[in-house]
């Protein structure tokens, strides 16, 4: 019998914590996700799952005219890649730690070798695992409720913008729900609405800050709607950028990392136990 | 065996932590060698938050925590080597005790099938194997506390670090509990075990750490305790057959700072001297001059104790 891992020299100890917390994950997710497999939640998954589908239906039904490509995709993102996604990852990756710590649970994890970090990102992946199906799925019945004519792309394009916003929105709510634990779910809906929402619209450099402008941006790229845009009135512009979608899918995946580095990194420095003596 | 640098299982060095301006532990400095050693003290003394600075939870604000001889803070090479218990439950309610432990025993690095069966034979050993496939939620408050017990010890740890283990178990669980580390320790392995009840943890180690508001109160053996509080102001009642004549042999000898009559039998005597006066009732005793069908400490509590140490580590007595 043996442990995977072995000890290494002091000098590789980020080596040493990488492999180390990479072997954990695994486990994590594997229980997270049998924990997590429960009938509310998977009504509650296929709820929000049905929500854009049939919000679109009663707007399709409701005009007059079959709406243009355009408002289709707007309206499929704001309700999938936003809304859903944004939602249905708020609710899993936010809590990770205060729920461990509010259920007096986190001690048993933060007494394992790595388990800290590796209960953080395997819980992420869980989060995600969770969202991304039922973003791509709510994306792809959105599309068949309109008449579009290319159904492939709008599939296509929808489909990685719910995966960008998955891993983006987990992994900043994660990192949100490590900076404050005890107030987590407040201070997310707070950074929501203020920097996700507000400052979001706002055509200044505060915009590039946030997921919301990096997945806009793509929308625009992707379905080819910047050009048109563009001709329209330059305006728009200051709204999409002018950088690459390349460019805007490397920076959504460095935030990402970004996120969660530096919620690994409050989550090894930080201390999370308080003293609690036994009353009896 | 544990293999530290220095070879002693726990060094602290002038340790404090605070919690703001609040004192969690206040200046402790010990050595610890192998074996079982109990740790003690009222609600609120800091056992709490000195496991917490060994387990490397916590980072001390001033001094040093060396275990089994390495740093504690954030020590995966540490906590490999260690099991703890703590003193809150913090179960997974939706889930089964072996289940429970496998995955926390996968997370000291042992892949599944290793983990598997480590977490079995934990739970065999705490008596749970016939549940363990249950939800935890259905178990029985001993039955969580031996599912507790079995993630500390399923991956075979050198030091094992119990708080306040018998807290809310019944006598048989209790019991068994007892049982169980006795055999922990009779194997030669080390044990931790932080009690606010001094007997629930004299049979199992003599050597004991007392703590109290955060201080170091007192360290060694229970023969070094009892001689340490041997002339601590206490509290004696005898029954003998003739009280009177004892009181006023007490008092002329000056064993007794106060007498009291209760009774037809009974005589409360404050004593600044209780091994003398221990002495020379047995003397009494021997020669016939008094019967004493009963003697106790009527303050032999373990806040008492805390208390009397209080008052020396204040300069008090």
């Amino acid at each position: 019998m043996s442990v995977v891992d072995s000890p290494r020299p002091a000098g590789n100890a980020a080596f040493n914590l990488l492999i180390g917390t990479i072997q954990r994950i695994p486990p994590v997710v594997w229980f997270e996700w049998r924990r997590a497999f429960t009938i509310s939640r998977l009504a509650w998954m296929l709820s929000l799952m049905a929500f854009p589908p049939g919000l679109l239906f009663l707007v399709n039904m409701a005009a007059r005219n079959e709406p243009r490509v355009e408002v289709v995709s707007i309206l499929i993102f704001i309700l999938c890649a936003c809304v859903v996604c944004m939602m249905s990852v708020f609710l899993w990756a936010t809590p990770v730690l205060s729920s461990e710590l509010e259920g007096r649970s986190w001690v048993y994890l933060a007494v394992r070798p790595y388990g800290p970090i590796a209960v953080l990102i395997g819980k992420y992946l869980v989060a995600v695992s969770w969202a991304v199906p039922v973003g791509l799925v709510s994306a792809t019945l959105s599309v068949f409720v309109f008449n579009a004519e290319d159904r492939g792309h709008l599939i296509a394009v929808h489909s990685g913008l719910v995966l960008l916003s998955c891993l983006a929105y987990s992994a900043l709510f994660l990192l949100i729900g490590v900076i404050a634990p005890k107030k987590c779910m407040v201070a997310g809906i707070i950074y929501t609405i203020i920097f996700e929402v507000a400052f979001a619209l706002i055509p200044a450099a505060v915009n590039m800050l946030t997921v919301q402008y990096r997945l806009r941006c793509l929308l625009i790229r992707w379905m080819d709607f910047d050009k048109a845009l563009a001709e329209r009135n330059p305006v728009f512009l200051s709204y999409f950028g002018d950088e690459s979608s390349a460019w805007h899918v490397g920076v959504l995946l460095g935030m990402t990392a970004g996120y969660l580095i530096v919620a690994g990194i409050i989550l090894r420095c930080r201390e999370f136990t308080a003293a609690i003596e036994t009353e009896s | 065996m544990f293999r530290g640098e220095t070879g002693m299982l726990l060094e602290l060095q002038n340790v404090t932590r605070l919690y703001g301006t609040v004192i969690g532990v206040n200046d402790v400095t010990l050595s610890l060698a192998a074996g079982a050693h109990g740790l003690l003290g009222p609600n609120g003394a800091g056992k709490t938050t000195l496991l917490n600075l060994i387990t490397g939870q916590l980072s001390p604000t001033i001094g040093s925590v060396r275990v089994l001889g390495m740093v504690s803070r954030s020590n995966p090479n540490l906590l490999r080597r260690i099991g703890y218990l703590p003193s809150t439950e913090g179960m997974y309610a939706d889930v089964s005790a072996l289940e429970w432990v496998t995955y926390l025993t996968r997370l000291q690095g042992f892949n599944a099938h290793e983990a598997s069966g480590l977490a079995l034979q934990a739970l065999e050993r705490v008596d749970l194997a016939e549940h363990m496939h249950r939800n935890i939620s259905t178990y029985s408050r001993g039955m969580r506390q031996r599912t507790r017990l079995a993630q500390a010890i399923a991956h075979d740890p050198e030091l094992l670090i119990l708080d306040e283990p018998f807290s809310g178990l019944d006598p048989i669980a209790r019991h068994s509990m007892t049982c169980l580390l006795e055999g922990w320790i009779s194997e030669g392995r080390s044990l931790i075990i932080a009690s606010h009840v001094l007997h629930e943890i004299e049979s199992l180690t003599r050597s004991f750490l007392l703590l109290g508001s955060g201080r170091l109160l007192a360290s060694g053996s229970t023969d070094d305790m009892n001689e340490l509080l041997a002339d601590v102001p206490s509290e004696v009642r005898i029954r003998v057959n003739k009280p009177r004549e004892l009181a006023a042999d007490l008092l002329r000898s000056g064993l007794a700072d106060a007498v009291k009559l209760i009774g037809a039998e009974d005589l409360s005597v404050s004593t600044a001297l209780s091994a003398q006066l221990g002495r020379f009732l047995g003397k009494a005793v021997t020669e016939g001059e008094y019967v004493v069908s009963e003697l106790h400490a009527v303050d032999d509590s373990l806040q008492n104790v805390f208390n009397s140490l209080m008052k020396i580590h204040r300069g008090s007595v």
